[in-house]
């Protein structure tokens, strides 16, 4: 069972693939009743992510004013669902499903295979002329008082305009999209990001800035664009590194190197220097962005599959779709960052709204230290702007148990055991800045006392563990459910 | 000039981008503002696009634009 899955996970090339695997795990469902734009697909997809844990991918195929079109929400919406990628069975733990991917951070090398553009299912169906999005897009209002209407889920390809050949400065990043018109949109996007690299470049030497705009991709991609890698790192290498299988490239038609089995590929040049009103957008603090002028970018083609799937995802107050779509692909590059100066951490928990906080277990070597940890940390790619609030515990606690986390924070910690570095950068959007983009950073020690300090580690309790108590709890809860029959 | 009304600025002059048709029969439209970039679609619930409706927590200043920042500047 656990050999077919694995494998199965290794064959998937693309968004209905793995539609397909997780259908047979009774993992995604059918949403045939016709639903309005809004406010239904919203509350469905809302609904659904109130399980965490179990909650299926939804395929709606009867959406009021776009007939024959297919929308899929919450690919990547339970931890069951991003076992099944990983080729694990449903209720893996999440500590699991972390040392699965951390494991394979960096371990195997990438495949990459390259799909002749006429054979590339992505380039099915082909728009070059009387370009309207919304004839390929069936889009719904997010959130209740967004801008307009958002592609949520967009991987979006482009290459350095200063250095356009280099495969590995090619960046793969989720960015919200607005539509702007029938072939407009604007890109949301901040300096410390890749894309927004690329577009003060672009607008620096007056280069053209060409992108293709990804919907519905393989799973596995999905879960890199959002990660935080190098900049001269490829987001389809890790990609395929972590998923132990090839990943398969074609060309879009402005050049840009795309998957192959993508659903919907849109090509589009930026318009250098200007900006449209944008916003506001339900972001993952669980509150609106402001309204801002961004870069906007005119469509030049749409590439299709025949039938295409639009995926898209719900993202607001937490939990959603986004937080279990990048929670672990946002702790394992922290935890294989911090290891290779600090092999002492064991385990980074970053799941809380993209590591606005975090928790990292460190086996702490002498007073103070995982403080010296934390700080490195925060000069992680992503701790840069992120990680505002650090919880540091020993390595006898696991991250991902809040209740031994809380313990930890009980007895371990002291009120002036912790350090606020102010004015530090933050995201814009984080609502808790002291202005948009700046703020203050909060390391809590909850680690034990080490020499030299003077009190020094308790004497701890040991409970019993092991077999013989794991036979005893199976046994409680046997007469329990006897009890109540 | 049309004279569809922006739920958010309240200026008119919003276009048409496109209609939802079923049978031939149209079912929605969605409009845009070209003051203030505001997307909506007529078969909204009042809350969001109804005008004097919707929460005025979200209403954009079309006699400021200058008040929102552009992001990216060199």
């Amino acid at each position: 069972m656990m050999q077919d899955l694995a494998k199965r996970s290794r064959s998937i090339t693309s968004l209905r693939d793995f539609l397909e695997m997780l259908g047979d795990a009774g993992q995604a469902i059918t949403w045939s009743d016709r639903v309005m734009p809004e406010p239904d697909v919203r509350n469905i997809a809302v609904a659904a992510s109130r399980d965490a844990n179990g909650a299926p991918a939804i395929l709606f195929d009867n959406i009021a004013g776009y007939p024959g079109k297919r929308t899929a929400v919450g690919v990547h919406g339970s931890w069951d669902n991003i076992a099944l990628l990983l080729g694990r069975p449903k209720g893996t733990t999440i500590r699991e499903l972390f040392f699965e991917i951390a494991g394979r951070w960096g371990d195997a090398a990438a495949q990459i295979s390259t799909v002749p553009e006429g054979q590339a299912p992505v380039h099915e169906c082909r728009i070059e002329s009387g370009i309207n999005l919304y004839d390929v897009l069936p889009v719904y209002r997010i959130n209740e008082y967004d801008g307009g209407f958002y592609l949520g889920k967009a991987s979006v390809a482009s290459r350095d305009p200063e250095d356009p050949d280099n495969f590995g400065k090619q960046n793969v990043g989720i960015y919200r999209l607005q539509l702007q018109g029938p072939d407009s949109f604007t890109l949301m996007t901040i300096p410390a990001h890749d894309m927004g690299r690329q577009i003060l470049a672009a607008e620096r030497t007056g280069l053209p800035l060409k992108i293709a705009v990804m919907l519905g991709n393989h799973p596995g991609l999905a879960v890199f664009a959002a990660t935080p890698i190098g900049y001269e790192e490829s987001e389809y290498s890790y990609a395929s590194a972590m998923m132990g299988a090839p990943i398969r490239l074609t060309t879009s038609g402005n050049g840009i190197d795309i998957l192959a089995d993508s659903e919907i590929v849109i090509e589009a040049e930026m318009v250098l220097g200007e900006r449209v009103v944008e916003g506001p957008f339900g972001e993952f603090p669980g509150s609106y962005s402001g309204v801002r002028k961004a870069p906007i970018f005119k469509v030049t083609a749409i590439s299709h599959r025949k039938n295409p799937i639009f995926e898209n995802i719900y993202i607001g107050r937490g939990w959603t779709e986004h937080d279990t779509l990048i929670g672990l692909h946002t702790s394992a590059p922290i935890y294989a960052q911090l290891r290779q100066n600090f092999p002492e951490v064991t385990a980074v928990n970053a799941l809380y709204q993209h590591g606005l906080t975090g928790i990292v277990s460190v086996k702490n070597r002498m007073a103070g230290f995982a403080k010296t940890v934390a700080l490195r940390a925060l000069s992680t790619p992503h701790g840069v702007m992120y990680l505002k609030n650090l919880i540091m515990v020993d390595a006898d606690v696991d991250p991902f148990d809040l209740n031994q986390v809380m313990w930890a924070l009980s007895t371990r910690t002291r009120a002036d055991d912790i350090i606020v570095l102010p004015n530090m950068p933050a995201v814009p959007i984080d609502p808790s800045a002291v202005v948009p983009g700046k703020g203050h950073r909060l390391i809590i020690d909850a680690t034990s006392y080490l020499p030299p300090d003077p009190v020094g580690e308790a004497h701890l309790v040991t409970p019993p563990t092991g077999p013989d108590i794991d036979e005893l709890s199976k046994k409680i809860r046997a007469m329990q459910l006897g009890a109540a029959q | 000039m049309s004279q569809t009304v922006c739920p958010r600025c309240t200026t008119s002059g919003a276009v048409d981008d496109y209609q939802g048709k079923e049978d031939g029969k149209v079912v929605w439209t969605i409009h845009r503002c070209p003051t203030c970039c505001f997307s909506w679609r007529d078969s909204e619930p009042a809350s969001a696009i109804g005008l004097g409706i919707r929460s005025a927590d979200f209403a954009v200043d079309a006699a400021n634009l200058d008040r929102y920042p552009k992001i990216l500047q060199q």
